[in-house]
């Protein structure tokens, strides 16, 4: 359903991505996880087309081209067609829980907006903030917003959802209520692709783990196999290591 | 020393009629510099070429001479120069368009910087998400970013706003019938000074006054979503106490 090609992508004469490729296919569930700096954000980024990439191609939503001559049409065509939940949440400010989901449906998709409404409303039902619809994001704890934004990409139903790190900007606490949540969807079939330091939700929930280090990938497999019996030397050190911090 | 009371009063009465030159004057420097604030703002972020050198040009040069001056070159330089435009109609135009030429030029330099310092306290993210939900760039600079920029600008246009109030006695240079030249010209009558600017001090003392309160309750209305945030973060330790100060929570 989406495909990456040979993705490269590079700041300043610095390579952060080395040509990377990556399958995804529909009620995929796929964690990415790797040491800090190795190019998980960066990929996120360009692939959605929040950054430029510097080489590669993309096969998505009726998409087929190299991401470098890729025109507004196309452009539009991928955003419309992939939701992004963010680290810091970034729900609009000005805007109420229900808002923030309703704004998308109404000036994007042109949806009627009491029709919005009930979407947004049958969204914030998923994550379970129907009370706080009305709550402005400074009113709403880091877990509650971050409930929100999962909405608010939900809400447009969109092919795939990119999360990158979702829980790591939250207290501890907190961490649980939005896994559980991402748990859920992932249990209803929704495609989605998580940079995640959650080792649990990367082993249970996902169908997939890539491991990513120096703008490679270096392996990817089931998580049984990956956490288990990994077959490279890079992936055995960054499991022990992150795994004995926990 | 005592106050010639009636006299006062006779000049307050006389003065109030200056009360409409003057808000006119703000008024008009204020909308039309607003919008164009905003624009000169955006080609200074963008730093769009050509224009951005051109806009801080301006800027400089309106904030780096005092407003007498400016007034003084434009009400000197304008009749003469429309002059050889349209004719010898332009010595009979109503000194108060001079007015709103000065003021209004005065005030885009000052918003521009305000709005460019607004907007770039919006975070990056607010963008981003709006991209990330199918939205335009355009859509989401007018539902999103300009909104939350205006909001957090509120200070600094209120601001700008008494800054223009006042300045704009200085109208009189142009002999703008506004509150300052009304009492001015009634003083000149009777040498009774003093008690013409005091009437001018309430004055500009109400309208500036007037200005405060509807600022405060714009800020108060559309400052909702972000309130609580502002009590936590904002600086509020008395530098010379070592106890953290008791705040009162609204
Ligand atoms: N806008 C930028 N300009 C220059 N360099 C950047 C930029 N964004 C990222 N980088 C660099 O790219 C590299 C990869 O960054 P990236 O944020 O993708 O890593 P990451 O894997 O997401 O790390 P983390 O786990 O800490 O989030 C880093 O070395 C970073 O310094
Ligand atoms: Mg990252």
């Amino acid at each position: 359903m989406l495909t990456i090609e040979g993705l490269k992508k590079s700041y300043a004469g610095n390579d952060i991505l080395k040509g990377i490729s990556i399958n995804v296919n529909k009620g995929d569930v796929i964690s990415i996880i790797g040491p800090s700096g190795s190019g998980k954000t960066t990929l996120l980024r360009t692939i959605t087309t929040l950054e430029e990439a510097n080489g590669g191609r993309i096969t998505f939503a009726g998409v087929d081209n190299d991401f470098q001559k890729l025109n507004g049409k196309e452009i539009n065509t991928i955003r419309r067609n992939v939701g992004f939940v963010f680290q810091n949440y970034n729900l609009f400010n000005n805007k109420t829980a229900l808002q923030n989901i309703t704004e998308g449906l109404i000036v994007a998709r042109r949806v009627k907006k009491n029709e919005a409404e009930n979407i947004a409303l049958k969204a914030l039902e998923r994550v379970g903030l129907t009370d706080r619809k009305d709550h402005y994001p400074s009113q709403l704890s880091g877990g509650q917003q971050q409930r929100v934004g999962i909405a608010r990409a939900i809400a447009l139903n969109p092919e795939v959802i990119f999360f990158d790190e979702p829980t790591s900007a939250l207290d501890p606490e907190l961490v649980g209520e939005v896994l559980k949540v991402m748990k859920d969807l992932a249990n209803s079939g929704t495609t989605m692709v998580v940079v995640t330091h959650q080792m649990s939700f990367a082993r249970d929930v996902s169908n997939r783990v890539i491991f990513m280090a120096d703008g490679y990938i270096v392996e990817q497999g089931e998580p049984r196999k990956i956490f288990e019996n990994p077959s490279e030397e890079r992936t055995k050190k960054f499991l022990t290591d992150i795994l004995a911090n926990v | 020393m005592s106050l010639n009371t009636d006299f006062m009063v006779k000049v307050a009465q006389t003065a109030i009629q200056g009360v409409p030159v003057t808000l006119q004057i703000v008024l008009v420097a204020l909308l039309i510099s607003l919008p164009i604030g905003v624009l000169f703002a955006l080609i200074r972020i963008y730093r769009v070429k050509g224009l951005q050198r051109l806009v801080q040009f301006y800027v400089s040069l309106v904030r780096g001479t005092p407003i007498i001056a400016q007034i003084l070159i434009v009400y000197s330089a304008f009749p003469s120069l429309l002059n050889m435009i349209i004719g010898k109609a332009a010595f009979s135009i109503n000194p108060i368009y001079y007015a709103y030429i000065v003021f209004t030029f005065n005030s885009i330099a000052t918003l521009t910087e305000v709005f460019r310092s607004a907007l770039q306290t919006v975070d990056k993210g607010q963008m981003e998400a709006g991209l990330m939900v199918g939205m335009q760039p355009r859509q989401t600079f007018w539902r999103i970013i300009l909104p939350q920029a205006l909001i957090s600008a509120l200070p600094n246009i209120a601001n700008a706003t008494l800054y223009l109030i006042k300045n704009s006695s200085l109208a009189f240079i142009m002999s703008v019938k506004d509150i300052t030249a009304i009492a001015k010209t009634e003083a000149a009558f009777n040498y009774n000074f003093l008690e013409a600017y005091l009437v001018v001090w309430v004055y500009y003392l109400i309208i500036c006054y007037g200005a405060e309160i509807i600022f405060y309750l714009f800020e108060r209305y559309f400052s909702k979503y972000r309130r609580p945030i502002k009590n936590r973060t904002g600086f509020n330790w008395f530098p010379f106490s070592i106890k953290q100060p008791k705040l009162e929570q609204k």
